[in-house]
């Protein structure tokens, strides 16, 4: 939200922001030019995360809880092309529906763009080659995506706005924030993963062929997922 | 969920024909100082400025206006309520400690703080409110090519700006047909009308969003989307206004800095 975060700490969000973004920018750049067919996809992916992350609930806190759809774009283009895409979804929500703002706007990258998509990579990455069924991967992924951008939003009102030292500090306002957080937010993840792997599943059986182009899933998953042999 | 975009409001907004530059100066340049100011007085008077700026000079009407600010009014009332409880101070008022990592007070200290967040707030958000009514996406576009934005990330901006309207179409659509059939009836229908919902809408603008490459590819397109967007002049009287405007703003936010809410000159 506009004007919450002290200046000092938006500056600071920002500097951490920039960087991530600029290689996103970078493999961006690179996917775009090996293959124009996923401009599409690019956009309708920054599209959902739009519309998903404007069904906004009061929440206690500075924020508000929100699903994040970032999960199936982490699948897709990876974190860092993800940081990229909610760059300019958090941009748009400030202009279209006056959420966010532009002074938090780094706060907000790092928190839903970076570090949530970047714990959902990493858990992506670990179950790809598994026998995990592919659908219980994309919920696992897109469930922590969100949580992780939470555990990020509350770290960073905590720093902002820490309880006296006497007290607990950062970590007694971050323990009051996240408590805070969990109350909308788990409940949130579990729908907003039950929701996105059926999306991803209904991607299998119409369009798989671009999953298969991205290499997402190994081959043999996709398959054994449509019911071919 | 539906709700209007503020995009339809500021394509006709009174303030259209202003020169975007100054528009977003006077936007960014109210945000700058509000983050800048360290008393409540600063930012409270420029969201009175703009707030009579959006509805007597760009014409929003006042119902709509008012609108927007619940949200943020919801959200800075209990997130500063709980800052008053948890950030302490040393003339308490209140306190209680119902664990040893938590105590909770109310002293002058704290009310300051959260008074001064809750005014910074409210005056940031009717400076971006400000800017999103009066300057529509479009017009950032050209802005965005003039500063250099790299080709690649306005290419994607366009792409998901019209994807979000493709989608929305479709969701509602959609939407409206699944409640008429009852498909929102339990909990469990809820979320599996709620994917199939999203899932088809996904498929269904990513192939719309493919037929548009198509026939942009057939068109020439290069990937990198035309903006025409003619730039209106800077006229001298929005101008001295915007000049004027963060030049009091500026004075009040340095003559006010020492003086807080409660126990004035501590």
């Amino acid at each position: 939200m506009e004007g919450f975060l002290p200046w000092q700490w938006c500056v600071v969000w920002w500097i951490i922001a920039l960087p991530c973004l600029v290689f996103g920018i970078y493999q961006l750049k690179k996917i775009l030019e090996t293959d124009r067919d996923a401009l599409p996809l690019l956009g309708v992916t920054g599209g959902f995360i739009f519309i998903l992350s404007s069904l906004k609930l009061p929440s206690v806190t500075g924020s508000c809880s929100h699903p994040t759809g970032t999960g199936l774009s982490v699948i897709c283009f990876g974190p860092w092309i993800t940081s990229v895409i909610c760059a300019i979804v958090l941009l748009f929500q400030s202009f279209f529906l006056a959420h966010g703002g532009l002074s938090v706007l780094g706060a907000n990258i790092v928190s839903m763009g970076v570090v949530g998509p970047l714990a959902g990579y990493a858990v992506y990455r670990a179950l790809r080659n598994t026998q995990i069924n592919m659908y219980l991967t994309v919920f696992i992924v897109c469930a922590l995506a969100d949580l992780f951008t939470y555990f990020t939003t509350s770290l960073e009102l905590a720093l902002a706005y820490p309880a006296p030292a006497e007290v607990g500090g950062v970590m007694s306002s971050f323990v009051l924030f996240m408590g805070i957080f969990a109350i909308t937010q788990v409940p949130l993840a579990i729908v907003e993963g039950i929701v996105l792997a059926l999306v991803f599943k209904y991607i299998v059986q119409l369009k798989p062929d671009i999953l298969l182009r991205l290499k997402i899933f190994p081959e043999e998953k996709i398959r054994a997922a449509r019911g071919e042999a | 969920m539906y709700e209007e975009f503020l995009e339809d409001i500021a394509q006709t907004n009174g303030l259209r024909e202003v020169n975007t530059y100054l528009k977003l100066l006077a936007g960014l340049g109210a945000i700058f100082l509000c983050l800048l100011s360290q008393s409540y007085i600063g930012p409270l008077f420029i969201a009175i400025v703009l707030s009579v700026t959006i509805l007597s000079l760009a014409k929003i009407d006042a119902r709509t206006y008012g609108g927007l600010f619940i949200l943020p009014f919801t959200f800075a009332i209990m997130s500063v309520a709980v800052i008053i409880l948890i950030s302490g101070g040393e003339e308490t008022f209140w306190s209680w400690s119902p664990f040893p990592w938590l105590s909770l007070s109310l002293t002058s200290e704290s009310i300051n703080e959260g008074f001064f967040v809750f005014c910074r707030v409210i005056g940031g958000m009717s400076a971006l409110i400000f800017i999103a009514l009066t300057t529509p996406m479009t017009d950032l576009f050209v802005v965005m090519r003039q500063c250099r934005v790299p080709e690649v990330v306005l290419d994607l901006a366009m792409m998901i700006y019209r994807s979000i309207f493709m989608i929305m179409d479709q969701l509602v659509q959609t939407y409206h047909a699944q409640v008429m059939r009852l498909g929102y009836g339990s909990f469990r229908e809820s979320i599996q009308s709620f994917s199939t919902l999203c899932g088809s809408v996904f498929i269904g603008s990513w192939s719309a969003g493919e037929d548009l490459i198509r026939a942009m590819d057939a068109r020439c397109y290069d990937g990198k989307f035309a903006v025409l967007g003619e730039t209106r002049p800077i006229e001298v009287l929005p101008f001295i206004t915007v000049a004027l405007f963060l030049g009091v703003s500026s004075v009040v936010v340095f003559l006010a800095r020492d003086l807080p809410l409660l126990g004035a000159g501590s």
